[in-house]
C-alpha cells in the first residue's frame, strides 16, 4: 500500500521508542502505526526509556508525560541533556490538555505534541512528519561535512577528525601522520584550459586519493587545490611511501582536455610514532612548511619530517 | 454507539468494524474485568493514589480502543480525585468510581 510512497517515510525502517506506563497504549500505538513499517522499542518507565534511547539510538521517541516515578518531563530533560540522545526527536503524548504542559514540553525540546485519545490520522501524519524532519537533519548534517565537488570530507570534517586523531596520538602514543597535497600550477591550468578543466583536475585527484589511500586514511579537501589526508597508525616513512605512490599515479594520468599537459602534486608530510611534541595546530602549520619545501624544491615531490622529535631532518623523494 | 449514562445495555467498541483493531479490542475487553476489580479494591481500601493511576490509565487507553465514553468518565474521575486534595473526600467520588466499574462491566467487543 505504501509502495507508491507519496507520503510514506522513505529509506530503511525507522525505529521508534514508545514510552508509556500503560501496556494498552503500547499495543494500541503498535497497531495504529502498523502501516508505517516502523520497528518499535518499548519502555514502560522513564529509566528504561533513557537506557533504550542511549543503547539503541531510535529515530524517534513517543513519550507519555504522566508516568509514575520519573515523569515524561524529566525523561525529556535527561534525553536532551545527554550527548548521545540529544538529537533524537521526541513527540510528547498526553491526556493532559493544559496549554502550560505543551509549552513546557516544547521548551524542553519536544518536536511535537499529541493528545490522547489518539486520532489515528493525526498520529500517523505527526509521526511521519517528525521522521521526515529527522531524515532531513541527518542528511544536512552529513552534507555539511562533505565537499560538493569531490565527495571527500571537507575542512569542517577534517578539523573534527584531526582533533580526535591527535588526541589519540597524545594519549596512547599511537603513530599518526598528516599529509597536505597541493596541485602544482593549478591557477595556470584554469587560466589556460578554463575552469571546467580545473574542476576536472580536482575531481580526478579526489578520486585518486580515495582509491589509493588505505582503509583507515581520511582524505579531505582542505580548500581550493589543497587536499589533506589524516593517516592513523602510520609513521612518517610509511606515510611518505603512500603519498609518493599517489604523486606518481597522478603524474601518469592522461587528460582528454589537455593531453599535452600533465598535472602534478607537491606533498608535505609530518608524522610521529610517539606522542607529538607540537600542538595539533602547529602540526598542520609544520606540514604546510614541508609542502612549501616541496614546492621550492621543484614541485612534484614529497617532503617529510617528524612531529615527535627535535631534529627535523628533511628528506626529499622525487 | 456507546452510551455511558442511562441505559444498562452492552457497550460496544466504536472500532468493532475495524479488522486491524479487532484482536486488540478483544484483548483490551478481556482484561477489563481485572481493571474493574482493581478499581473496586482501590475504592474499598480508600487507596486514592491507586485510584488516580487506574483512572488515568483508563482515560488514556479507553478512547483509543473505541470506548470514548468510558474514557471520558475515567478522565472526570481522575480530575476530581486530583482536585480533591484530602483523602476524606474519597467518599464523594465513590459513586463515580462504582459507575466506572459498572461501565466496564457492560463492555462487549
Amino acid at each position: 500500500m505504501d509502495e507508491t510512497g507519496n507520503n510514506a517515510v522513505d529509506s530503511a525502517r525507522h525505529r521508534v521508542l514508545i514510552t508509556d506506563d500503560a501496556q494498552d497504549v503500547h499495543r494500541l500505538l503498535g497497531a495504529r502505526l502498523k502501516q508505517e513499517r516502523l520497528e518499535f522499542l518499548n519502555a514502560l518507565d522513564g529509566e528504561a526509556a533513557l537506557e533504550l534511547a542511549r543503547a539503541e539510538q531510535p529515530s524517534l521517541v513517543l513519550l507519555d508525560l504522566d508516568m509514575p516515578g520519573m515523569d515524561g518531563f524529566e525523561v525529556l530533560r535527561h534525553l536532551k541533556a545527554t550527548d548521545e540522545t540529544h538529537d533524537i526527536p521526541v513527540i510528547v503524548l498526553s491526556g493532559l490538555q493544559s496549554p502550560a504542559d505543551k509549552v513546557t514540553a516544547f521548551d524542553l525540546g519536544a518536536v511535537d505534541y499529541v493528545t490522547k485519545p489518539f486520532d489515528l490520522m493525526e498520529l500517523r501524519v505527526r509521526v511521519r512528519s517528525a521522521l521526515r524532519m529527522a531524515d532531513l537533519v541527518a542528511m544536512l548534517a552529513q552534507r555539511a561535512h562533505i565537499d560538493g565537488l569531490t565527495g571527500l570530507y571537507n575542512r569542517v570534517a577534517f578539523e573534527e577528525r584531526w582533533g580526535q586523531s591527535t588526541a589519540e596520538n597524545q594519549r596512547h602514543g599511537k603513530p599518526l601522520s598528516l599529509a597536505i597535497f597541493d596541485l602544482d600550477h593549478f591557477t595556470s591550468i584554469t587560466a589556460t584550459y578554463g575552469h571546467p578543466a580545473g574542476d576536472e583536475a580536482l575531481r580526478t585527484f579526489g578520486r585518486l586519493l580515495q582509491r589509493e589511500c588505505r582503509q583507515s586514511d581520511v582524505p579531505c579537501r582542505f580548500g581550493g587545490e589543497e587536499f589533506v589526508m589524516i593517516m592513523p597508525e602510520t609513521g612518517p616513512d610509511d606515510a611518505a611511501n603512500v603519498c609518493n605512490r599517489i604523486r606518481e599515479e597522478l603524474a601518469k594520468i592522461e587528460w582528454p582536455a589537455h593531453p599535452e599537459r600533465a598535472v602534478t602534486v607537491s606533498v608535505g608530510v609530518l608524522g610521529a610514532t610517539s606522542p607529538a611534541t607540537i600542538s595539533p595546530a602547529d602540526w598542520i602549520q609544520a606540514t604546510d612548511e614541508m609542502l612549501y619545501a616541496a614546492k621550492n624544491g621543484g614541485r612534484n615531490r614529497v617532503m617529510t619530517s617528524r612531529a615527535d622529535k627535535a631534529d627535523q631532518k628533511l628528506r626529499s623523494a622525487s | 454507539m456507546a452510551n455511558a449514562s442511562g441505559d444498562t445495555g452492552p457497550i460496544r467498541s466504536e472500532l468493532a468494524g475495524d479488522p486491524d483493531m479487532l484482536e486488540l479490542v478483544q484483548t483490551f475487553v478481556d482484561e477489563l474485568p481485572v481493571r474493574a476489580a482493581q478499581l473496586t479494591a482501590s475504592l474499598e481500601a480508600g487507596d486514592r493514589d491507586g485510584l488516580i493511576r487506574l483512572a488515568h490509565q483508563l482515560s488514556g487507553s479507553c478512547g483509543g480502543y473505541g470506548f470514548a465514553s468510558i474514557g471520558d468518565h475515567a478522565r472526570r474521575l481522575e480530575r476530581e480525585l486530583n482536585e480533591s486534595d484530602l483523602s476524606g473526600t474519597l467518599a464523594e467520588v465513590r459513586e463515580q468510581g462504582d459507575e466506572l466499574v459498572a461501565l466496564c462491566g457492560r463492555v462487549v467487543v
